[in-house]
């Protein structure tokens, strides 16, 4: 049953990614499934079933505190949004869901949002949730922290009753942009009453929050779990199911798929286990895979051409490196094909806004060397020119990636020197000093491409120190011009269009090149049900998960 | 006397640690990549102004000396500083976590002197036979498998082909032990189910290490005089080996003993990965790899004051074993 649904589902993606407009622009518009009954992700298997303890865990380690303003990555925001809750969420289907907003209203313009709250809704200290609260965090968390340059436009942001907020902005701003904010990773609501005047990155409150959400703090082991308990008073009174939940951690990937093996560990999110493993785990009949839920979160791995090098600055020599790339090798090799070759920065998962109709650099060595023939770069002592590769190895792929890159180069005659390093020294080399020819990095892409993807593209991208932007130093006016249109255009259909652009220009100037679009999964006990059913699983607050006895 | 050898030490102690902290501090400080840096990318930080106030909230606008001059100051004051990246004061981190590390620590350490002390004897009386051959393999491979090799070999094996033990963690999460005596009773039972595995884990690569000098001190040992007096006196071979040459074995053990106390915060990161233990091992992983010097820092002196102490305990219990060494010490 289940996987007759994955199946028809990716059928759903790949004809709407090959252009059936008309039922894209319905969910780009936001409104398919406004509608539709909470208890609709449960439809298909059975009655939720109340009690049990849910053990979770995910494929990294332990958060730095369980709610970091401004993100922190995704351990943070595992934990802290099962307590604190966003104002809309995407679902399964790509479409927009109410959580503590029930409307959210664009004017005729577009430069007005009126956004009607949930009413009786409770914090877990009893106090009642209002305007008052979103209307802080807008001025207080979002803008000047969590959203980035998201919020750039907005001008002004009241209370006009105690249920709606009104959101005015200095130029037009599209709706499905403006929901995907209020979606976002990181635009949970905190409490005012008990952040305002206070700094709220280093309130002692982000170690024991205090939210809306179906889940409330109960105890943090250091080093080993979080336990949370039943928010009896959840403004959806029938969820969550579950009488307890444990998110707990692992250090290893190899005792993580041990405890799942045990049924210690019961839904495990974001690779947990080795890709190599899950073929056995399935094996087993206890265990199942899902790749569903990973759309907003999709992860790719980069190469980044700095700008600023002699060589790899020139268009054509990047187009020819990437003819000597054989991506279904490193994809079989080293990713255990668990991925697909990335075509451009706009991924496949990304059904609202993905197109294949961009240039491609199929795997052609010989190609290659024509092309930097042509290009004035002969062989001299057998060696075209020499680069300096960084691998950020935070990913032990990468820096497999890494090595295998060096090869592939030196194939066509192009003499590497591989530095594979630690996190702290990649970011800095990569993204502070702009000290390498060709980067491995990777990020990770909501279905929203502004401003996260086009950051990686546009001039005012090029932010000394800030990681996961344009560190390339690309700059293009027209890139600069299509991304402006992009940011204010407030026609679905048109927009889709920039965006297939877009990723036609990003593809054919090649600076930053998504080589594999890499495939996240969630693994889970069998009895487990309704794990997934939003597009950025990590993040969902689980509740409408249950266990079946 | 034992006092004034004390008083000695805990002053020698005093530039020892103001030496590590600066040592620390410069070492950390010139390996690429901040603090900053890390949080920036973890947050997706960009705005070029929250970057700055990050800064300065961080206290990294500061020059280097400051920043050094600074924390050594709250050192004195008994003050490990803050670690913005746990929000907490680093000495509640580490305390959140030193626990769990000395208690797996010391099992192991028991485990290896037990194990290790009495192979080391066995080898040594039984030299050139079987059982020696035996003993000094088993050494050999305990000591050359990679600790999470043979980690995840015991949980496949005993946790779950078996089922006999858990796959991780310190205790049984969620489980209620009750109040007073018993309570204290089944957690205590409980802590040391889960305790089996990594204890015996990390303690079979002590062990081997014990053996292998264990073995070698007796047989140098029962080449001295005073063994073959006693075996002259007539004394049972059983008395001749307890009494006057595994006592005076001993004093290299101990002395391996001691240095190994030191490493106990950063010695066991591979196992307490591996068991999801809840220790030091991870923290200090994790802090180098985000630079975030102050809990690294605090940890390191944590871990001298520590091996000052050990090595204190190590003198003292010197004067124990072989009487000599207390006469040469005053």
């Amino acid at each position: 049953m289940r996987k007759s649904r994955g199946l028809s589902r990716r059928q759903f993606l790949y004809r709407s990614a090959s252009g059936t407009l008309a039922a894209t622009s319905a969910v780009l518009a936001g409104t398919a499934g406004w509608l539709v009954s909470p208890t609709r992700a449960v439809a298909a298997d059975g009655v939720p079933r109340r009690g049990g303890t849910l053990v979770a865990s995910w494929g990294g380690l332990e958060p730095q505190a369980l709610f970091v303003p401004g993100g922190g990555g995704s351990s943070p925001f595992m934990t802290s949004t099962k307590i604190l809750e966003r104002l809309l969420k995407i679902d399964e289907k790509l479409a927009f869901q109410p959580v503590l907003a029930t409307d959210v209203r664009a004017s005729a313009d577009f430069r007005t949002y009126t956004v009607s709250l949930r009413k009786n809704v409770l914090w877990h200290d009893g106090k009642p949730f209002t305007a008052d609260d979103v209307v802080y965090n807008v001025q207080e968390h979002w803008k000047p922290i969590a959203a980035g340059v998201a919020l750039k436009s907005l001008k002004r942001v009241s209370a006009t009753d105690a249920h709606t907020v009104k959101l005015e902005f200095s130029s037009p701003v599209p709706e499905f942009f403006f929901k995907s904010i209020l979606a976002g990773q990181y635009q949970v609501v905190v409490p005012k009453h008990l952040y305002a005047g206070k700094d709220i990155i280093t309130n002692p409150l982000n170690n024991t929050p205090i939210g809306t959400g179906p889940w409330k703090y109960g105890q943090w082991v250091r080093g080993s779990h979080v336990a949370y308990t039943r928010n009896e008073q959840y403004w959806n009174s029938a969820q969550p199911y579950p009488e307890k939940l444990i998110i707990r951690w692992w250090g290893d990937p190899a005792s993580r798929s041990a405890a799942l093996e045990t049924g210690e560990l019961q839904v495990a999110f974001s690779n947990p286990v080795p890709a190599r493993d899950i073929d056995r785990l399935v094996k087993t009949g206890k265990i199942a895979v899902d790749t569903k839920g990973y759309e907003n979160d999709a992860w790719t791995v980069t190469a980044e051409f700095n700008q600023r090098r002699e060589h790899v600055k020139r268009r054509e020599v990047r187009q020819a490196i990437l003819h000597a790339i054989d991506r279904k090798f490193i994809i079989d090799t080293i990713y255990f094909g668990r991925g697909k070759p990335a075509v451009s920065p706009i991924f496949r998962t990304n059904s609202l806004f993905f197109t294949d109709d961009v240039p491609k650099y199929p795997f052609d060595p010989a190609k290659a060397n024509a092309l930097l023939d042509a290009a004035g770069l002969p062989r001299k002592n057998g060696s075209r020119f020499s680069v300096n590769l960084v691998a950020a190895a935070w990913f032990e792929e990468n820096a497999k990636l890494g090595q295998y890159l060096k090869q592939a180069l030196q194939d066509i005659g192009i003499t590497v020197k591989l530095d594979s390093l630690d996190r702290a020294t990649a970011l800095k080399r990569i993204y502070s000093d702009y000290d390498y020819d060709i980067a491995v990095s990777n990020f990770t892409a909501p279905l929203e491409l502004v401003p996260v993807v086009t950051q990686f593209f546009t001039t005012d991208g090029i932010v000394k120190g800030a990681a996961f932007r344009n560190a390339t130093g690309y700059s293009n006016p027209a890139m600069d011009a299509l991304v402006d249109k992009l940011t204010v255009e407030t026609d679905n259909a048109k927009r889709q269009k920039l965006a297939h652009e877009f990723a036609r220009l990003a593809a054919t100037d090649v600076p930053l090149v998504p080589l594999v679009e890499m495939e996240s999964f969630t693994l889970t006990r069998t009895n487990v049900r309704s794990a997934t059913t939003s597009a950025n699983v990590q993040g969902d607050a689980l509740a409408d998960v249950w266990l079946a006895s | 006397m034992v006092t004034r050898l004390l008083l000695r030490r805990v002053l020698q102690a005093v530039p020892l640690l103001l030496g590590v902290i600066v040592m620390n501090f410069c070492l950390i400080q010139s390996v690429p990549g901040t603090l900053l840096d890390v949080m920036t990318a973890e947050q997706q930080v960009t705005d070029p102004a929250l970057i700055e106030r990050l800064r300065v909230t961080y206290g990294m606008d500061k020059p280097l000396w400051q920043q050094l001059l600074h924390y050594i100051n709250s050192v004195v004051h008994l003050d490990l500083g803050y670690s913005y990246r746990h929000n907490l004061p680093v000495f509640d981190v580490i305390m959140a976590h030193l626990p769990a590390t000395l208690v797996l620590m010391l099992a192991s350490l028991l485990i290896a002197v037990i194990v290790g002390v009495s192979a080391g004897v066995i080898a040594a009386v039984n030299v050139n036979t079987w059982r020696d051959t035996l003993v000094s393999v088993a050494a050999v491979a305990c000591f050359a498998a990679p600790s999470f090799w043979l980690g995840i070999m015991l949980i496949i094996l005993f946790s779950v082909k078996l089922g006999w033990f858990p796959v991780g963690g310190m205790t049984t999460i969620g489980m209620d032990y009750g109040t007073g005596f018993t309570g204290a009773w089944h957690a205590s039972l409980d802590v040391l189910h889960h305790l089996a595995l990594p204890a015996v884990t990390l303690g079979l690569f002590y062990a081997a290490t014990y053996a292998r000098v264990m073995r070698a001190s007796m047989l140098e040992v029962a080449r001295q005089d005073h063994v073959r007096t006693a075996q002259a006196k007539g004394l049972t071979r059983r008395a001749v080996i307890t009494r006057h040459m595994v006592r005076n074995a001993m004093l290299p053990v101990v002395t391996l003993l001691g240095l190994q106390l030191g490493t106990v915060l950063g010695g066991s990161i591979v196992v307490e990965a591996v068991f999801s233990w809840p220790g030091i091992g991870g923290v200090l992983f994790d802090s180098v790899m985000s630079r975030n010097y102050p809990v690294v820092l605090g940890l390191l002196v944590l871990s001298s004051a520590l091996v000052i102490v050990a090595n204190i305990a190590v003198d003292l219990i010197y004067t124990r074993l072989d009487p000599r060494i207390r006469t040469h010490a005053s």
